[in-house]
């Protein structure tokens, strides 16, 4: 019995990561990196890895300190801990892959301001047990992430008519391409689209279940 | 409860800022060395880039760090602080070193010039952090090839780097499209590095 309530409270994490609680188009966290990021796909691939190992291990960092840390600063503590993190992929990028810690430019570094990280330890991390804290973190960063990458398979394929690098049958030769697609506003109609269609499949699916 | 007392806070934020420190600077400390060799090799590569018949693709980093020692002589006065490759004792091309602010931060490159000081042989960037797509598309081989054979001798500015679609002189490339302040402040790196290599060599001369 123990083992299936385990389960079944894993699953139920998980599916609130990846899809009820969704972070982009349902809690509306991380917004700005999904905004900057999202023009070439391997650069997202990169930065949604990036996120995956600094969101899981944060929360689980933070949900085994949280007996122990002065509730007035632990807002502190946590920034601290997901620097830690963030420090350690860029140091490792700017070591062993040097050409993508050049593609990211900045964006690694910005990983510390990003709204989920921040949110899920501060709202899951803090009140929960460590391995609780890490799956939750893991999968928010997946539901994060393959919403990331929608919008950049798109991006890149429209604007450049490539697909992580390589030129796409049709869209390389015959597409006129849509440079506004890797500029700035480029991500806004996307994220907007992206947002629209899975909140409205959200929504019909919970009208349904009702 | 001791997690309440005040001093508690300060303690415990020093304790866990020198644990996550210590952790941080260590492992720097054990990837330092290969941050400097990639950064080196960057601009060995890009060096190697620029002079005609000297980079290939294919070679390992090794061989293309040793055919930057054994070919290449190190920028002194006379070079006006550009390396200079030398066949049977005569300068055959220059690599000059260019670096000045981006759209988002600092641009490293290097500008390859012929002997006779006219013409421009390559360009290549080590180091950038342009917007990924648009002005990072700087480094991409179609918007470097464009500076091959352009002349920088002419009066006014050495390069002109010009809006996608307009007409082009022997002196003119073409900007990358989305990227116009990328591109002003490349085309300003590369004509001030230009400029003050021409005259360094001129007061060299007198």
């Amino acid at each position: 019995m123990a083992v299936v309530s385990k389960k079944s409270e894993a699953g139920k994490i998980i599916a609130e990561g990846l899809w009820n609680n969704n972070p982009i188009f349902k809690q509306v966290l991380g917004i700005c990196s999904a905004l900057a990021v999202t023009n070439l796909v391997l650069n997202t691939i990169v930065m949604c890895g990036a996120l995956v190992f600094t969101l899981s291990l944060s929360a689980a960092t933070v949900s085994i300190l949280r007996n122990f840390t002065p509730r007035n600063i632990r807002m502190m503590v946590e920034t601290l801990i997901i620097a830690f993190y963030v420090i350690i992929v860029d140091v490792i990028l700017k070591a062993y892959w040097p050409q993508m810690s050049d593609n990211l430019g900045p964006y690694v570094g910005l990983i510390i301001t990003n709204c989920i990280v921040m949110g899920r330890c501060e709202a899951y991390g803090n009140a929960n047990p460590p391995l609780r804290a890490f799956i939750d973190g893991f999968f928010n960063a997946l539901g994060y992430s393959f919403v990331l990458l929608t919008i950049a398979a798109f991006r890149e394929i429209l604007g450049m008519g490539t697909f992580l690098g390589i030129a796409v049958p049709y869209f390389s030769t015959g597409w006129d391409k849509w440079i506004v697609m890797v500029m700035p506003p480029g991500a806004f109609f996307m994220l907007a689209i992206v947002t629209w269609i899975l909140r409205s499949v959200q929504i019909s699916r919970e009208e349904k279940d009702k | 409860m001791i997690r309440q007392k005040r001093w508690f806070a300060i303690f415990y934020m020093f304790v866990v800022t020198a644990f996550f420190s210590s952790i941080v600077i260590g492992f720097s400390q054990f990837t330092r060395e290969r941050v400097q060799a990639n950064q080196q090799i960057a601009f060995e590569r890009a060096v190697l880039m620029v002079l005609p018949g000297m980079y290939n693709p294919e070679l390992s980093q090794l061989a293309m760090h040793k055919r930057f020692e054994d070919q290449l002589s190190k920028p002194d006065k006379s070079s006006a602080g550009a390396y200079t490759l030398k066949e049977k004792g005569q300068i055959t091309a220059y690599a000059l070193p260019v670096s000045g602010q981006g759209f988002w931060a600092p641009i490293k490159g290097v500008i390859g010039i012929n002997a006779d000081k006219q013409m421009v042989t390559g360009l290549a960037f080590y180091e950038q952090r342009e917007t990924p797509g648009l002005g990072a598309q700087i480094i991409k081989t179609s918007f470097r090839k464009q500076f091959e054979g352009k002349i920088i001798s002419l009066v006014g500015k050495a390069i002109s780097i010009k809006r996608p679609g307009e007409k082009i002189g022997v002196s003119d490339v073409h900007a990358v499209t989305g990227a116009t302040q990328t591109c002003i402040r490349v085309e300003k790196i590369i004509n001030n590095a230009i400029r003050n290599w021409q005259e360094k060599l001129e007061q060299e001369n007198q």
